[in-house]
């Protein structure tokens, strides 16, 4: 009993950060306080991500109200293949992510939170991957909006005028998840056990989470449209 | 690794692998939506299907089913002003279409 | 000045300093990179009220030479071209580099911390990167007006700013949308720390109300600024990479530029005018020596200012060809929203009634600031009907509107609080009859210039022009002596408040006998803050007993309210 206690106090002690060190606490709760307040602070990050993608959404859904015929001959063009394989390959990074920080409560699990990890980070590189092919054939089908646009349709060149955007938005959210999870991966290299109880990791893996929603709300929006036709 | 800890492991990855699957299945239902339904229902089903798997990633591997109090308030604000912004613009660009 | 007397509930005080406590916040290191990497929320509330210092002369500048362009009826001192980049430069530097910060980067920074018993923000480093970001944004701007200026106004209305425009505009809005991520780091520090970070006995209902109203600021910074980063992410993509969105040549919507815009920049006036309502909540109370009428009201009413003013947005859109049910609507909750401003001046008349009103200078600017804020308020009524904004639509009607809602009040506010708490901030006294001569001087300047602008647009005048019909000209000579009042009366304090900084008289912790928790540590504070372990054991506003008569209570808190 006496060492998990002695465990918890040495965990805080390496967490713990101003203003948090000093509000007269015993280490292991002022610890539990800085934790849940990154927590939080990090849902309110998201809850403002919610509004800067939910406009992007909107301008969707505005715009194919709008023209809901030239999105859909506009929404057959994107390629099927990588998009299902992207949202695929993103749902498990989701899920190692959940795991990565559940094994992260446990100091024994060490490693399974490595694992896990680099798995997710494996998981990113490659969505970037198919995404990087994705768009190479988009520009080869010639679906960049402007003068040499593949589709006659007025309103096609909204479509893709969306879909860049908001996969390129998305995609620099996907490297910034990527860079925040190496650089935790390489830290618990360097000084093995700083994600045992890690705030950070915490606060990374939440970040992981909303970008795979975003993702999984943009699939039907980019993919799914106008199939059945 | 000790037996405690292997169990440890093995109630989190089944736990996150019952829900990967239900992720990945209704994936493949709005897959099967998207080409077999017509316009207004397949894109309503799929809509609905990516909520349902928003939800499920947002509360089971986000952890909104442990978090405090204040964590759900700030994942609902987040949602409400949603609400907010997409029914007044709406109510303008549908009355506007309505209207032509 | 009151409160020359030594107050016992000071945790310490100058005169005891030999006791051996530890240096100010200001005595700890004095290189350079003390200051540019400090996490001390004290040091950056000071390097954000350099950088709003600096944008708000930039602004004025700016506003100066529009307002000498307008003095004659043709264009004698700039052509149309510079004029429109004067105003809207005037408007972009500030509304994103004044305004928005002003009262929450500096006041808040400064006082959250300490009004509510903490040692810091909740993120420090994060409080720190938010300064850069402000600083990378106001220079990204800067460098889209030297490098030859933006036209479009402060609102990048498409599609002039996307197909249209020539100038930098691409520059521009990418510093804003910078900075747009700093005010985010702010409202997000601000709310964990209001959350997690109160000292014991400090219930919500026992917070000042300027820390409600930084912690409903806070709100909007976070759940509207996102909106704008993505409007102005799509203004950029449609200029630099042809993306079509907004464009109607191909199909696109400009009206849902102007939603997804106003969605962000009418709460920002919220932003603008929230902290002033707590600045002054504070500066009322102490120089009545009376608590806060209706407390709890006043709480519910920030909070639904906040909210409400979500709703509102469409009443800047009457004109834009958007559907007229959907103005209706919008017409509608405008006029809601005034009901919590309504109560929130009327609850401060109700605190001045059987006071013992103080004129001092914070005084005299948080009383200019209730007549200003009522004339902006009750104008803005008259913008929320559909007619009558009709008629008075790009007029200087609303140019006068909004600036005595944003210049009158908001910068009153501000004034009120830079003296208020100048001797907390610097441990410096200033000189109190040069400070009452500025703050009559910028309410009678402030009037001069606006009022007749009121007239004005009114009569038809439109705004945004360089030359105008001379049957006007009467009243932009009297609206341009009066911004030449004006301007004097802003370059008043950064003098006297300078000055003081260095022949200032030693302030004592608590000048005016204050009762909020900021007063009781030593003036300036340390680093830590306190002396201590703060702890609150009653409601704020602690002054003048309710239901005693006046005059028989010394002017001076009650002691052992707040220890």
């Amino acid at each position: 009993m006496s060492a998990r206690g002695d465990l918890a106090e040495r965990t805080a002690e390496r967490h713990l950060r101003e203003p948090w060190d000093e509000l007269r606490l015993p280490a292991t709760r002022a610890f539990r306080s800085q934790r849940a307040g990154a927590t939080f602070g990090m849902w309110i990050f998201l809850a403002s991500e919610v509004l800067f993608f939910g406009a992007l959404f909107l301008l969707y859904t505005a715009l194919r109200l709008e023209h809901s015929a030239d999105f859909a001959v506009a929404a057959r063009e994107t390629n099927i293949v990588y998009g299902t394989l992207n949202t695929a390959l993103l749902l498990t990074s989701g899920m190692t992510a959940a795991v990565a920080v559940q094994a992260s409560e446990r100091e024994d699990l060490r490693r399974l939170t490595l694992l896990c990890l680099a798995a997710t980070v494996a998981l990113g590189l490659a969505f970037m991957v198919v995404k990087g092919l994705e768009y190479r054939e988009d520009i080869e089908k010639h679906l960049v909006p402007g003068a040499h646009f593949a589709l006659k349709e007025r309103a096609t060149q909204l479509f893709f005028g969306f879909y860049w955007l908001s996969t390129s938005i998305h995609a620099i959210h996907l490297a910034i998840g990527i860079g925040l999870l190496t650089r935790l991966i390489w830290r618990e290299w360097r000084s093995p056990g700083l994600l045992f109880k890690s705030p950070q990791l915490e606060v990374a893996t939440l970040y992981w989470g909303f970008v795979d929603l975003v993702w999984i709300v943009l699939y039907p929006m980019l993919y799914l449209d106008g199939r059945s036709a | 690794m000790s037996a405690q800890s292997r169990k440890a492991a093995g109630a989190i990855w089944l736990r996150a692998l019952v829900v990967w699957v239900g992720l990945l299945a209704l994936l493949g239902a709005s897959l099967l939506a998207a080409y077999r339904l017509d316009a207004p229902w397949g894109p309503a089903l799929n809509f609905g299907i990516a909520a349902t798997q928003a939800g499920l990633v947002a509360v089971l591997f986000m952890r909104l089913d442990r978090a405090d109090r204040l964590v759900r308030l700030a994942a609902a604000c987040g949602l409400f002003w949603l609400a907010i912004l997409f029914t007044l613009t709406l109510a303008d660009t549908l009355s506007r279409l309505a209207n032509t | 000045m009151s409160g020359a007397s030594s107050d016992a509930s000071s945790l310490a005080n100058p005169r005891e300093l030999d006791l051996g406590l530890p240096v100010s916040y200001l005595g700890e290191g004095h290189s350079v990179a003390s200051w540019l990497f400090t996490t001390d929320h004290k040091r950056i509330a000071i390097l954000y009220a350099l950088s709003i210092t600096f944008f708000f002369f930039i602004g004025g500048a700016a506003a100066t030479l529009v307002r000498l362009e307008l003095f004659t009826p043709q264009g004698d001192v700039v052509g149309a071209d510079h004029y429109n980049k004067l105003f809207s430069l005037h408007g972009i530097v500030m509304v994103w580099f004044f305004l928005i910060p002003s009262i929450p980067t500096t006041m808040g920074n400064f006082l959250l911390p300490l009004m509510i018993g903490a040692r810091d923000l909740a993120f420090p480093k994060l409080n720190l990167i938010s300064w850069y970001l402000n600083i990378a944004g106001g220079l990204l701007t800067l460098a889209a007006v030297l490098a030859g200026g933006i036209d479009t106004g402060w609102t990048f209305y498409v599609p002039y700013s996307t197909v249209f425009s020539n100038t930098f505009v691409t520059l521009a809005v990418l510093g804003v949308f910078v900075s747009g991520f700093s005010t985010i780091a702010t409202g997000v520090n601000f709310i964990a720390t209001v959350h997690y970070l109160r000292a014991p006995g400090m219930t919500w209902f026992r917070l000042p109300l300027f820390v409600w109203s930084m912690y409903t600021t806070s709100l909007i910074f976070v759940l509207a600024t996102p909106v704008l980063a993505l409007t102005l992410i799509l203004v950029i993509a449609e200029r630099t990479f042809g993306l079509p969105i907004f464009d109607p040549a191909r199909g696109g919507d400009p009206i849902l530029f102007q939603h997804l815009f106003w969605f962000y920049s009418h709460p920002a006036v919220y932003i603008m005018i929230l902290p002033a309502m707590g600045v002054i909540s504070e500066v009322i109370t102490c120089y009545a020596r009376r608590r806060i009428f209706g407390y709890s009201f006043m709480v519910y009413a920030l909070v639904a200012i906040a909210v409400i003013g979500f709703f509102t947005w469409g009443h800047h859109m009457f004109t834009s060809g958007m559907s007229p049910f959907a103005a209706l609507v919008f017409s509608f909750l405008s006029f809601i929203v005034a009901v919590p401003s309504a109560i929130k001046v009327f609850n401060w008349t109700a605190t001045l009634y059987r006071g013992q009103i103080g004129f001092e200078s914070p005084m005299l600017y948080g009383l200019g600031f209730l007549g200003l804020f009522t004339m902006g308020g009750l104008t803005g009524l008259f913008l929320a009907s559909v007619p009558i904004d009709v008629h008075v639509q790009d007029t200087y009607f609303v140019v006068a509107h909004f600036h005595y809602i944003m210049v009158g009040a908001s910068v009153s506010a501000y004034f009120a609080g830079l003296h208020f708490w100048w001797p907390k901030v610097t441990g410096r006294m200033y000189p109190e009859s040069w400070a009452r001569f500025a703050a009559l001087l910028m309410f009678f300047g402030f009037n001069l210039t606006f009022f007749p602008q009121f007239i004005a647009g009114y009569l038809g005048m439109p705004r945004r022009y360089y030359a105008y019909p001379p049957e006007f000209q009467v009243w932009n000579v009297l609206s341009s002596s009066g911004a030449a009042v004006l301007a004097v009366a802003y370059l008043m304090p950064l003098g006297y408040l300078t000055w003081s900084l260095f022949f200032g008289a030693r302030a004592l912790n608590d000048p005016w006998n204050a009762s909020g928790l900021e007063w009781r540590t030593t003036s300036p504070p340390p680093r830590q803050n306190f002396f201590g372990n703060p702890q609150v054991l009653a409601p704020p506003y602690d002054y003048h007993p309710e239901a005693t008569p006046p005059g028989d209570e010394p002017r001076i808190a009650e002691e052992g309210a707040l220890t």
